[in-house]
């Protein structure tokens, strides 16, 4: 042993003169700004689409009830419980953040003696570092899924409005697989949904490239999955997770995309042959999207349903009401052989009321369903609203789908801020271009035009279509000329159209009074149910409720053996049409496994 | 237009008396009318008309009430400037021509243009009369013909404008 290993021991004695490193008062130390400490969660922001429970690699996050939040559209009403005891502060569930509401304080210390009480929902379990400004939050530009749609290809203005041409081209599948990908798969979408499609999953089939799956998917809930492809409301989409902080996900075109990717010859051995007959019958009145889903469940289930029409085609207002540039002629058809071949029988040309009655269907049958629609048009009846150039926009558009000839005049007013104003002027404008090779269509509407019912989609086309909108022009005279010819709409200003309670109650400016000149005025301002074939004894035997027939959560009228489905019921949404027809085919359905029950 | 009503018409003043009959009236006649035309309509929009009825009932009540108290029979003698609107409110105490089977939007507008015309007579009323009772009086029946007049639009509004449903 040297000297040196002798001595050595005593050099530590000279630290006793140094500072020392470690910190004697460690819970004072504050963390750096961008700590990864204890979670917070603005929980008013939160819309409990639980993406960050999903990305978790520890499993160290439950969504649950959370006190004080309630479910509602676009919010499940569940909050993220997290468990210290699993979590690594990785921040994944922060970056994955869809509303941005989670994130990290730079706290690091809590002392608690009960261990499941690092189990806490944060911003519903008060923490003191709530309020804390410090710590990691996702870096703006920080994004885990892409926050802008994969634009859906159309053909330009120019290219469009001298045609009844489809517009909409669909997505490749490159393209559509990018925009599924997008999707976090939360579901918050599915409550929305009148028919609760199976949207996350349909979409992984998109991921997968499995379409026979997601085609199998979407029959499940719609047999109307090619129709709603192009023209659903997609209510969805309002919605949707990725919406707080991008675009929400083209829901309805990746729909469409998966009908587009099956060839149609396969689609009834995916979807599934009906079962065995049951030796029930079921009249239908209506081809529409609700009597026509009501058959499809009713014949699936084996039952005998027949199916009357007073028009040649089946499709109700989606054939008739909807434009042939945004729903083709054979995607609608395709849609009515599929639900035909399960074995509907289709009584095309047959107006109930008149050719056949009531009273025969309901002796004929076990259960009778009403899906009428609202085909009448509602009109001003402002001065001069009787003159025989104004007419109706449904009735218009029934005569333009019918393929009857129609010859447009040079100038029009549409009266009307909603779907059917847009399609009425849209379909004029390509007549018009067709016949003059000029457009002058004029559209005008109560509402402001942040408050228009159209879909703002439709009234960016319009425009680039060259319909000229006025908003805010409240309707007062069909002007007549000294000839008796129409000369055009009288408007003045509205200033408001509700009050303070929000009740309508228009008011005017009428100084500023317009002249909008037109030799035909196409009003496109609400629709009604035509009843008049219940006749008049049914009428007064049913019950009523604020002029619409009185259903019960099931669809079910006040006689036994009729139900009610459709827009007369809910008022016109096609996906919400093909709802209330799932609805009372289960109903129909339950009503018949009681009475077999009790016999 | 009869004889009586023309003269009215011709006044520059009338006594409260006077004017609550003719409000009694107003409200009578449009009572009896949606009355009768109740059982004639569409058990569809049945609802519509039978409460327009209740309400008319109601408003006659009211005004028969008032003219039989003898807390304000002094009032009942005071004159009142005949507002601007006298001649349109008078008008709608005749009758229209709805045909046998109006439908609701027919009923809707006849409804609204009384209701209009009630609520201008009594906003005019209120303010052609000093403040004190009867100002009170006409500003009570001003506010009542236009909660009236905005609940008969919500109607309209949802049943012209919102698809029917």
């Amino acid at each position: 042993m040297s000297v040196r290993d002798l001595l050595s021991p005593f050099t530590a004695w000279k630290n006793l003169f140094r500072e020392p490193v470690s910190i004697k008062d460690p819970f004072n130390r504050p963390a750096s700004e961008r700590y990864r400490g204890f979670h917070k969660n603005d929980s008013e922001k939160c819309i409990g689409c639980g993406t960050c429970e999903a990305i978790c690699q520890n499993g160290a996050i439950d969504m649950l009830p959370a006190d004080g939040v309630a479910t509602q559209p676009g919010d499940s009403g569940l909050r993220p419980r997290i468990d210290y005891g699993r979590c690594c502060w990785c921040a994944l569930c922060v970056d994955v953040c869809m509303t941005g509401s989670l994130t990290m304080s730079n706290e690091y210390k809590w002392v608690e003696a009960d261990p499941d009480k690092f189990r806490f929902m944060p911003g519903v379990d008060k923490k003191h570092w709530d309020d804390y400004e410090d710590g990691y939050r996702r870096p703006d530009g920080h994004r885990l899924n892409a926050p802008e749609r994969i634009d859906m290809p159309e053909l330009a203005p120019a290219q469009r409005i001298d045609s009844f041409v489809e517009m909409v081209t669909g997505y490749t599948v490159e393209q559509a697989q990018l925009e599924a990908d997008r999707c976090v798969t939360c579901g918050i979408c599915v409550a929305t949904c009148p028919t609760h499609m199976a949207i996350p999953d349909y979409i992984r089939a998109i991921r997968d490239g499995d379409y026979e799956r997601g085609l199998k998917l979407l029959y499940d809930s719609n047999p109307f999955s090619q129709i709603c492809g192009k023209v659903c409301t997609r209510r969805c989409e309002t919605t949707c997770a990725a919406s707080h902080e991008g675009d929400p996900i083209a829901i309805r075109w990746l729909k469409r995309h998966i009908t587009e990717q099956v060839p149609h010859e396969r689609y009834r051995e995916i979807i599934g042959a009906p079962g065995p007959a049951t030796g029930r019958k079921i009249a239908i009145v209506g081809a529409g999207p609700a009597g026509m889903t009501a058959a499809f469940d009713l014949a699936r289930a084996g039952h005998q349903v027949t199916v009357y029409e007073s028009e040649s085609h089946a499709g109700g207002m989606t054939r008739y009401g909807i434009p042939e540039y945004r729903l083709p002629s054979d995607t609608i058809q395709r849609e009515i052989d599929l639900i035909v071949s399960m074995g509907v029988e289709m009584h095309y040309n047959t107006r109930v009321g008149t050719d056949i009655s009531m009273q025969q269907l309901q002796q004929d049958n076990d259960a009778v369903i009403l899906a009428i629609g609202l085909w009448m048009g509602r009109s001003t009846r402002i001065p001069g609203s009787d003159h025989a150039n104004v007419f109706k926009a449904v009735d218009l558009l029934r005569r333009i789908r019918d393929g009857e000839a129609i010859e447009a005049p040079k100038s029009l007013v549409v009266i009307g801020g909603g779907n059917v104003a847009m399609d009425i002027a849209r379909s004029m404008a390509r007549l018009q271009k067709q016949q003059h090779g000029e457009i002058a269509v004029t559209l005008t509407a109560l509402e402001d035009k942040a408050h228009f019912l159209a879909d703002p989609v439709e009234i960016k086309e319009s425009i680039e279509e060259q319909i000229h909108i006025l908003d805010s022009r409240g309707p007062q005279e069909c002007v007549i000329g000294d000839q008796g010819g129409l000369v055009g709409l009288r408007t003045w200003k509205v200033l408001s159209i509700f009050d303070e309670q929000h009740r309508f109650a228009p008011s005017y400016d009428e100084n500023d009074e317009q002249l909008h000149k037109g030799e035909w005025v196409i009003e496109a301002i609400g629709q009604m149910s035509d009843v008049s074939l219940l006749g008049e004894e049914l009428t007064e035997q049913l019950e009523w409720n604020r002029g619409r027939l009185q259903v019960d959560d099931d669809g079910r009228t006040s006689e036994s053996w009729l139900w009610a489905a459709g827009d007369c019921v809910k008022g016109p949404d096609v996906v919400t049409a093909v709802a209330t027809g799932h609805k009372v085919a289960a109903s129909i359905e339950a009503v018949f496994a009681q009475q077999e029950a009790q016999t | 237009m009869t004889e009586g009503r023309g003269y009215q018409r011709m006044k520059a003043q009338s006594s409260l008396k006077d004017i609550l009959a003719v409000a009694t009236e107003f409200e009578r006649t449009a009572r009896d009318f949606y009355a009768d035309l109740a059982p004639k309509v569409s058990k569809q929009i049945r609802y519509l008309v039978e409460e327009l009825a209740e309400e008319e009932q109601r408003h006659f009540d009211l005004f028969t009430q008032l003219q039989s108290r003898a807390d304000i029979e002094e009032m009942l003698q005071e004159q009142v400037d005949t507002p601007a609107s006298d001649g349109r409110f008078s008008d709608c105490i005749h009758l229209p021509e709805l045909g046998d089977k109006p439908d609701d939007q027919a009923v809707l507008q006849y409804a609204l243009g009384r209701e209009h015309a009630a609520m201008e007579q009594y906003h005019s009323l209120a303010e052609s009369t000093a403040p004190g009772p009867i100002h009170d009086l006409f500003k009570f029946l001003a506010a009542e013909e236009t909660q009236h007049k905005a609940e008969l639009e919500k109607i309209y509004y949802e049943v012209v404008h919102s698809g029917g449903v």
